[in-house]
């Protein structure tokens, strides 16, 4: 009803110019209000571009040893990692740099854009500053163009740096052009894609979360579709994640894939428009319904309250992983197939049994991952949960302030626990299923690898619990430093040549790769001792520190 | 269990301080039994930092607190089955009805009573079935209002309990914590709107700084207390300038205002009645006011509109316009 008053009103002067009055001036605010933020995104961004194209000189210095390395990005699981894997079969530094380390460019310009657009669009409505913007003179399309450009700056700004370093390194310009654009592509698309999740959702946070599981979804149906066949199959072109490493830098060199991301990031940005329009500040498309007027009495228990906080985040993830798995494990055979168009020399390292058996592996790993991520995530919820106040609330009835974390506590450990068994039996049941021969020992050994990896995120949420107990504002930093740890260096710590010292930052890497190498006790009781013990001393700092702590 | 001599409150140089910031700074104060007491003070005076220290949330830098005879820091669990808290800044599980907070909080608390629960929820005409999230500022408060008020409590701890209410929800408050106090049950009520407590408050302390700077029954304190008066009379009005408690006349045309102190009203009246009033406005004094006068200075971080004595108790909003 509003949008229409408001065409109205504004279709006596120029529409377009009325609804987007105040931008420019918006954008400055924005920037001035960014500096830092969006700066340490860029620079950082730039620098990890700057690293690894000038690395990988260093790590290989002549093509023997380049093309030992290959195998990692040739084989399935490489290609799974890290995407298509154009020009290995005849490697160079600059072919290598874009076949191994862009797709990680490139999944932190989507999570930058998605960050960008949401925040200063559904973060600011909900926290009333857009109210106090609003209020003045400003068009209702100022602020998502704003949000638009500040996005698409950002991301110029890192597609300068990256192609900066890629040039620095000697590699070919048309080359490192793509891989540029291919960045600022990405972040285009997705920064599109946070300004529609950012009208749909009813919070800033599930319009994070709603395009977060959008890129989830777009890397999990990359690896897929890119571990099927080297240059990717048809399934990679469902994802726009995969589509940036289609123009085949330093191989092919064609642009043309990097037309349906900038189109599509357009698209969804008018799309975002439209919606904008028929909704009001403040809420979201989808509806919000009426609810029970009166609680279960479970909820009125400790550990009901903890499960009521902690369950919707924790089943997005568990309902996203287990999903994963799925499509994991019924793409073994097709791993199994890939294995076998192998050139010779790489089949002997990945045959048969033993081929599976590191598929396997490495899809219990890069999944237990993501259940750490998303204990950590939950421990984020917590920490939430103290600063809006509302641990105070509950802390103010007789439950006691040790019982509250222990509760919560306790739903998160029992739901990443549940997430392991989850994905360890779907990736079995999906893998034993769709496997022509069938193979011995295929489902215990799925089953318990994904079980098996347990140990590594309770000492990862130790840790985290830890530092909530005694120093809260760097709980949230650990623990994301840790999963980024696990996750970077499980994907790239092998091709990066690092010092053990930096290798075993990666909680998980501690672990046997069961099925390839037998369980061994000792990581599994240390890991363990880890996690509880990082619990009681953070259980003991909660008790003795003062509540709702900034 | 408590004798009434022994107060429920009772605070001896409580300090608290938050790094370089010292927001107690030798706090001493006391609740007795079954009394309302208003808490006043101005913004950052360390309201919210006492509430959350009688509540064992903080735990205090030195000095002596005894809530209902027990260490609130030591004894919070048992303590906390005899107490309810409303926080200043109501903040609920997004994903919970109100219906549902309200349960899951008196569940959590112990004994509460259903019947009162239904009846409050009517007379704050509160839809228990909306999500949290969905409710605007002033309907939270009312959720956490009557999850802190249906339990069966010997205190209720209520941090600016009305800040977002409107006129007419704000009388329902009133009456539902007369009840409360009709019932036994000692409340403490901070505020930084003086209007606010003094309908309801036995005992009013100020709080500034961290240190109580006056306490007492609100009739100790008309001392403090002078109402600003704008008439229109027939006959000129410079007269009164003679009068005692009366101060700044200042005369425009026919339009004299003045400052009257609280305990003088009565005197004013009749000398008023034969002057021909034509209007009369009087305003009560706002609190920083109260503590302009009596401390010269508005004090840390009011602001004349923030803390504006307004009718319905809603402190106008400051508007900031974004460069
Ligand atoms: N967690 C904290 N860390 C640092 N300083 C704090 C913290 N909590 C309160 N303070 C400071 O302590 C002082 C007292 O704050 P408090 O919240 O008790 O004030 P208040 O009287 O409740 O004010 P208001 O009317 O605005 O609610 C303020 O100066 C505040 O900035
Ligand atoms: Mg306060």
């Amino acid at each position: 009803m509003s949008s229409t008053l408001t065409t109205q009103r504004t279709t006596e002067h120029s529409p377009a110019q009325a609804t987007l009055t105040g931008t420019g001036r918006l954008l400055r605010t924005m920037i001035r209000r960014d500096r830092v933020r969006t700066t340490a995104w860029v620079v950082g961004l730039g620098l990890l571009g700057f690293y690894f194209a000038h690395a990988i000189q260093v790590i290989a210095e002549d093509t023997s040893e380049l093309v030992s390395l290959t195998v990692m990005f040739a084989d399935p699981v490489g290609r799974m990692m890290v995407g298509p894997g154009y020009g290995m079969d005849a490697p160079t530094h600059e072919r290598f740099f874009a076949a191994g380390y862009v797709l990680f460019l490139y999944l932190l310009c989507a999570l930058m854009s998605i960050f960008t657009v949401v925040r200063h669009t559904r973060a600011d409505e909900q926290a009333g500053r857009s109210d106090l913007v609003r209020a003045t003179v400003v068009g209702r399309h100022a602020p998502l163009t704003a949000a638009l450009i500040l996005t698409v700056l950002a991301n110029l700004a890192v597609g300068v740096l990256v192609f900066g370093g890629a040039v620095s390194a000697g590699y070919a310009f048309t080359g490192s052009m793509l891989v540029a654009a291919g960045g600022v592509a990405t972040g285009v698309f997705f920064g599109g894609l946070g300004a529609v999740t950012a009208q749909l959702a009813s919070s800033s946070r599930s319009a994070s979360g709603f395009a977060g599981a959008v890129l989830g979804l777009a890397y999990v149906v990359r690896m897929a579709g890119d571990m099927a066949a080297p240059g990717g199959s048809s399934l990679s072109w469902f994802s726009p994640l995969a589509w940036a490493q289609q123009t085949a830098p330093y191989v092919v060199d064609r642009a043309w894939p990097l037309l349906p991301l900038v189109g599509g990031g357009v698209l969804l940005a008018a799309c975002g428009f439209v919606l904008s329009t028929r909704r009001d500040v403040g809420s979201g498309i989808l509806p919000t319904r009426l609810g029970r007027s009166s609680a279960h009495s479970f909820l009125g228990t400790p550990w009901g309250m903890a499960y009521r906080t902690l369950r919707g985040g924790l089943r997005g993830w568990g309902i996203a992983l287990v999903l994963t798995a799925a499509m994991y494990g019924s793409f073994t055979q097709t791993m199994v197939d890939a294995g076998d168009d192998l050139p010779a020399e790489f089949s002997q390292i990945f045959a048969g049994q033993d081929m599976i058996a590191g598929y396997v592996a490495y899809m219990s790993l890069f999944l237990a991952v993501f259940v750490a991520a998303a204990g950590v995530n939950a421990m984020g919820h917590l920490r939430g949960e103290e600063l809006s106040g509302r641990a105070e609330l509950g802390v103010s009835t007789s439950m006691g302030r040790g019982m509250w974390l222990v509760a919560h506590l306790c739903v998160i450990v029992a739901g990443v626990f549940s997430m392991l068994v989850m994905i360890g039996l779907v990736m079995a049941a999906t893998a034993v299923a769709t496997m022509a021969t069938p193979v011995d020992g295929l489902f215990t050994d799925a089953m318990v690898a994904s079980v098996h990896q347990f140990p590594a995120v309770l000492a990862v949420l130790g840790v985290v619990a830890a530092f909530f107990g005694w120093l809260p504002r760097f709980a949230m930093p650990i623990g994301w430093l840790l999963v980024g740890c696990a996750g970077a260096l499980s994907a790239f710590g092998p091709l990066l040549e690092l010092p053990d010292a930096v290798l075993s930052l990666n909680v998980f890497g501690h672990l046997a790769g069961f099925p390839v190498e037998d369980i061994t006790g000792t990581p599994v009781v240390a890991l363990t001792a880890v996690g509880t013990l990082g619990i009681v001393l953070g259980l003991a700092g909660w008790r003795q520190r003062d509540i709702h702590n900034v | 269990m408590m004798s009434g001599t022994t107060p429920v409150i009772f605070t001896h140089d409580l300090m608290k301080s938050f790094g370089r910031v010292q927001a107690l700074d030798g706090l001493n104060f006391n609740v007795e039994a079954g009394e309302i007491h208003g808490f006043l003070g101005p913004n950052g005076a360390g309201k919210s930092t006492t509430i959350r220290i009688l509540l064992g949330l903080l735990r205090s830098d030195g000095g002596t607190v005894k809530v209902c005879g027990q260490d609130p820091w030591r004894d919070a669990v048992s303590l906390h089955k005899r107490l309810a808290y409303v926080p200043g800044d109501v903040e609920l599980w997004p994903n919970l009805t109100g219906g549902e907070t309200i349960d899951m909080m008196l569940q959590l608390r112990g004994q509460y009573n259903q019947r009162r629960r239904d009846t409050l929820i009517e007379r704050f005409d509160l839809d228990p079935r909306k999500k949290n999230r969905t409710y605007s500022k002033g309907n939270r408060q009312k959720v956490a209002l009557v999850a802190a008020l249906a339990s069966h409590v010997d205190l209720l701890l209520l941090d600016e309990p009305t800040a977002g209410l409107d006129p007419l929800m704000e009388v329902v408050f009133q009456e539902v914590i007369r009840e409360e106090q009709r019932e036994g049950r000692s409340v403490l009520l901070s505020s930084h709107i003086l209007a606010q407590v003094e309908a309801l408050s036995d005992q009013i302390s100020i709080i500034r700084h961290g240190k109580i700077v006056e306490s007492g029954t609100l009739s100790d304190l008309r001392h403090m207390t002078r109402t600003t008066v704008v008439v229109e009379t027939d006959h000129p009005a410079d007269s009164l300038a003679t009068l005692p408690g009366v101060h700044n006349l200042r005369v425009e045309v026919s339009k004299t205002t003045f400052d009257v102190d609280g305990d003088t009203v009565p005197h004013l009246m009749p000398k008023l009645t034969s002057l021909g009033v034509r209007s009369l406005v009087a305003h009560p004094p706002t609190l920083e006011q109260l503590l302009m006068r009596h401390y010269g200075t508005a004090t840390d971080g009011i602001t004349a509109a923030g803390a504006g004595t307004s009718p319905s108790g809603n402190a106008p909003e400051q508007r900031q316009d974004t460069p």
